[in-house]
Formats: structure tokens, sequence, C-alpha cells
């Protein structure tokens, strides 16, 4: 039976991948640090597969198509768009994939009653995925089971389906006979601007949201978030600040249980959160 | 209203070198080409973008096609790529647009 060994929620700003190279800038080196020890964490726990849950920013998937949860369940699949590779500067990758257990958590031939994903057999990751991987697998050498979660084109789920997704992951993590360590990365933002008049403003554009939705990831309260992550709400916190729902499906993977350690590193691109849950069991 | 379609011609334009060289180079050819390929019916205005779409599009005004609906994400991309290479320098930009969409708040990028 497959455990979910540790659940991380991380940032995936792709501004950090130019801004990140040697030598680290003063107001980046807490990023970098917390980067260097969430590689450390997720070394130590040995696991087989990562789950990563993501959201394509309209780079792959576009609104001739959008679905609101779709699982990519490849052998191995293509990191980053050309677009993305001239923008950020990001590496064109290959990244090896865990097909079977992919195609578990859809369901085998029906999907589960309580989920109508999509699926893709080719899937692009962008940097919602790419950024992660990079800093927290660098070799990316370990299977990924990539789930693109629609968080940038309304209409988005309701963060009760964030929280919905993380529990029936954990429950299908454990059902696959497998003897997989599976970790579970969730990748977002806490208040988030881009192509708004808040954009790169160099400091956290809502404080009070970051500050009181960190508190119930700590506290392993999913109940008051959902309530709190409504779509007003993280709109007035900024334009796509949807991204932070993510974190909602790592706090219930891990069976809402307090986060090990929340923290919510200033820098030029706003707070960057870097949250872990040890194990989930 | 066509905010789809205005976010299909910034993600096209945006979406490889090839197309953003060539509407540096000639934004009206290249929409006149993209219109042409473009499968949809037309809309009722006589094409896949209004006249208002059109001219902002042909003009690099990222300011109207922000009120208009465009994607967030996506105009940031566009203009950054399109601005950038074409006429200033990055930090120049920055501060250009943020000037251009803040008259305007937050339309609603819902499609």
């Amino acid at each position: 039976m497959a455990e979910i060994v540790l659940t991380l929620g991380v940032p995936h700003t792709p501004l950090l991948w130019k801004a990140l190279q040697e030598p680290v800038p003063s107001d980046l080196a807490g990023v970098a640090a917390n980067f260097s020890r969430f590689r450390s964490l997720l070394a130590a726990e040995r696991p087989d597969v990562l789950v990563v849950v993501g959201s394509d920013h309209l780079r792959s998937i576009m609104t001739s198509n959008m679905p609101a949860f779709l699982i990519g369940k490849a052998t191995e699949m293509r990191g980053t768009l050309p677009s993305e590779q001239r923008a950020f500067g990001l590496p064109a990758s290959i990244v090896p994939g865990h097909r079977d257990l992919a195609a578990h958590l859809l369901g085998g031939h029906q999907l589960p009653a309580s989920f109508d994903f999509s699926f893709s057999d080719e899937p692009w990751l962008d940097h919602s995925f790419m950024i992660p991987l990079l800093y927290l697998t660098p070799e990316l050498d370990i299977p990924i089971v990539p789930i693109h979660t629609n968080t940038n084109a309304p209409p988005i789920p309701l963060a009760t389906r964030f929280r919905a997704l993380g529990s029936y992951l954990r429950e299908a993590i454990a059902a696959w006979p497998g003897p997989e360590r599976v970790a579970v990365i969730g990748t977002g933002h806490l208040s988030f601007e881009l192509g708004g008049p808040r954009q790169f403003s160099g400091r956290s554009l809502d404080p009070d949201f970051d500050e009181l939705v960190l508190d119930c990831l700590e506290q392993g309260d999913g109940g008051r978030l959902v309530e709190v992550a409504t779509y007003e709400r993280m709109l007035a916190a900024g334009n796509l600040t949807f991204q932070f729902l993510n974190f909602i499906t790592c706090l219930s993977a891990s069976g809402e249980t307090a986060a090990a350690s929340v923290e919510a590193i200033p820098s030029r691109f706003g707070n960057e959160p870097f949250i872990a849950w040890s194990g989930g069991r | 209203m066509s905010k789809y379609m205005i976010n299909k011609l910034l993600w096209e334009v945006e979406g490889s070198d090839e197309s953003l060289r060539a509407f540096i180079d000639d934004s009206a050819g290249f929409i006149d080409g993209w219109e042409r390929n473009e499968p949809l019916p037309p809309y009722p205005s006589g094409g896949t973008l209004t006249a208002e779409e059109r001219i902002a599009f042909e003009s690099w005004d990222y300011s109207t096609l922000y009120r208009l609906g465009a994607h967030p994400f996506l105009l940031w991309q566009f203009a950054r790529a399109v601005w950038v290479p074409g006429r200033m320098e990055a930090h120049e930009f920055v501060v250009a647009f943020r000037t251009g969409v803040a008259q305007h708040g937050h339309p609603d990028f819902a499609t």
C-alpha cells in the first residue's frame, strides 16, 4: 500500500529562475535557502513518485477546452514551452511520468464517483510544474503525476473542490497496491497579481490575506480556509491569487494536520510560501 | 465583446518566436493572415476581432486590451514580449504598463 510520506507547498514564480542565478541577490537569499531546505526534506523521504498539483497558465491549455482538474498520464512529458523558454530562460526538459499511478488516480476504466477528471496522454508542463521540479529535484529523475487545476481562467472550481481533491488523493494513494513512497507537491502563490495595476509592487499585496490563510494552513483548519477563499476575497488580494487554491489541496492531502513548517518569505515578487506537512499519516 | 478571441490572438503572437517576430515586423499583416486562417465563423462585427480590438492590436495598445477584458497573464506576457524588443527596456516597460492599466482597475477577465 502506497503512502504519502511528505506534502509540500511551494512557490512557482517563473522570474525566480533568472533571478536566482549565482550570485543570488541578497533579497532572494531566503527563497534560495528554503528551496534548498525543501530539496533536503524531500530527498530524506526518498519518494518514488511525486504527485504535483499545479496550474497551467494558458500555456498548453487554452479556454478552447479548459478542464477543471486534469491528470497527466504519460511515461514522459515535456517541460515548459518555447514561449516560457524565451520569457523566463527556463530550459526545455523531459520529465518522467508514473503512468500507472496516474491511471489509478483516474479510476482505471471508469472515473471515480467523486471526481469527473479530465486526462491527458501528452501533458506539457509549464512553469507551475517546472519551477518546483527544477529546484526540488534538479535531476528530474523522480516520476511524477501532474495534476492541472484551473485556477487561472474563470469559472474556476470552488475552494471546497480543491479540498475534496486533496481528500480524494489521500484515499486513492492509500488504496494503490504498490509500495511507492509518494510526495505531494502543490504549487502556487499567496496574494499575487500579474498583468494588473499592482504587479511587481515589490511586497505582499495583501498581508491580511496572507497571514490569515497561512494561519489556517498552520492550524490544519481546512474548514475555515474554504470559507476564506471565496472568489471575491481572492480577487481582492490580487488578480491571480486563485493559484493559492492548490495549497488547500495540499492541506487536505495531508489529512488536514497542522503543518510542520510554514514560511512566507518576503521577496521582490511578494511573499513566497514554503509549507511542509510531514507524513500525513 | 470577444475576450476569447483577444486571448487567442495574444496567445498566438506570444506562443512562438516566429509569430512574435512577424507581429513586431508587421502587426496588421500578421492579423490579416491570422484572421484568414481562423476557422471559426466570423463574429457579427464582421471578423474575429471587433474594430476596436483590431485597432488596439495594431497599435500595441495594451491599455485598451486590458480594459476590454484580456486575460492579465496573457496580456502581460504578450506586452512584455512585443514591447521590450520592439520599443523599450524592460524596467521602463514595467512602469509604462502599470500606468496604462491602472486607470481601468480590474476589469472582469472571465471569457
